[in-house]
């Protein structure tokens, strides 16, 4: 988190980190799709010529002053693909709240779990645990027949029993409440250690 | 250096104070008079844009500092890759019209100087240099902290964001 007093903003970084094609930057799409354009600004994708995440899409957006604070939320999402394990740490410098876009098909399950596994190792370097630091999971693709139950992620993936929500990214579904729910874990987080 | 609190779950909040931002600002647009740079930007390391100078009508510097930052992220999981111990210092991108130089300031901030290949960059790194050491100086200046910052998110903040946020995502 950065506080500039002297223009009275407040900078919050908020990465959505998941596993390949699950849907992280349809997220970031959706969210651009329908802000107004005073609250957003351009979207940035830094993809392969396959439309596959290489590095990162970054998006900043605002919600107008707040008791004369202006809160500025800068979203990140990583590359999900195994290979690109050094940029995913990159992305999380200075990481103040994580969206955890899991894949709600059975055959993802293995991969979500590496890629959860992935962000605690990451995390842990920068010495935060998934257990304390403020981060939610988005099981997204609920839409798609034979989608895993909700109970089973749950139990799979939610270990600390953080918000979570159901999306279906494309849709919209569960995009905002999930950027919503994020924002405010990262602001009672703050809160309570004042 | 700079005000930063850590808090219990190791993540950190930096607090730059009122005088430590007219410093930089000043220092940025001392920097951009004496190398006729076109832009000149200072950012956090984790990608935020704090001053800029120059003319940045038409460029989009808050992507330009999120992908300068991960510019010097990236370059540093390099220096490791190839045995460097250190943190690659600057990094330099020439192009046929324009070329960027950016240099880190101390660990967790750096500067990005956008200027003319008709411009040297002999002359641009004499000044940056300078430019540097002085805000260095500035960030380690805490004289201008202010007393009672820890309010800046009370729960009256938050719960104001909350409805900022249903309001915006309607």
């Amino acid at each position: 988190m950065f506080i500039n007093w002297a223009l009275q903003e407040i900078n919050l970084k908020i990465v959505y980190y998941g596993p390949g094609m699950s849907g992280k930057t349809t997220n970031l799409e959706y969210i651009h799709s329908k802000l107004d354009p005073s609250l957003k600004g351009d979207l940035v994708s830094l993809k392969t010529k396959e439309d596959r995440t290489i590095f990162f899409d970054f998006m900043q957006i605002e919600v107008g002053r707040i008791k004369g604070k202006k809160p500025k939320f800068n979203l990140y999402t990583v590359p999900g693909q195994v290979y690109y394990a050094s940029s995913r740490k990159v992305i999380l410098n200075g990481v103040d709240g994580i969206v955890f876009v899991a894949d709600s098909q059975p055959h993802r399950m293995e991969a979500n779990i590496e890629t959860l596994l992935d962000l605690e190792n990451n995390l842990k370097q920068d010495n935060h645990t998934l257990e304390s630091f403020p981060w939610v999971v988005q099981y997204n693709k609920r839409d798609l027949p034979g989608a895993e139950s909700v109970e089973a992620l749950q139990k799979r993936l939610n270990f600390f029993n953080v918000p979570y929500f159901e999306g279906v990214a494309v849709r919209g579904d569960g995009v905002f409440n999930t950027l919503k729910a994020v924002i405010n874990s990262v602001v009672q987080n703050v809160q309570n250690q004042l | 250096m700079v005000q930063t609190r850590k808090l219990k779950d190791g993540s950190r909040q930096i607090i730059l104070n009122g005088k430590q931002y007219d410093v930089i600002t000043k220092v940025l647009s001392e920097l951009a008079t004496k190398t006729k740079a076109s832009a000149i930007l200072f950012a956090d390391m984790s990608g935020q844009l704090i001053s800029q100078r120059g003319n940045t009508d038409n460029m989009n510097t808050t992507v330009l500092s999120a992908l300068a930052a991960s510019d010097f992220a990236a370059t540093s999981e390099m220096a490791k890759l190839v045995g460097e111990e250190a943190k690659f210092k600057l990094l330099f991108h020439e192009g046929e019209k324009r070329n960027v130089y950016l240099s880190n300031v101390g660990d967790n901030f750096f500067l990005v100087v956008v200027f003319d290949v008709s411009v040297t960059l002999g002359l641009i790194r004499i000044y940056t240099k300078k430019a540097i050491e002085d805000l260095v100086t500035v960030l380690e200046d805490t004289s201008g902290d202010q007393a009672g910052d820890d309010n800046i998110i009370d729960s009256d903040f938050s719960t104001l964001l909350g409805d900022a946020l249903d309001d915006t995502f309607k």
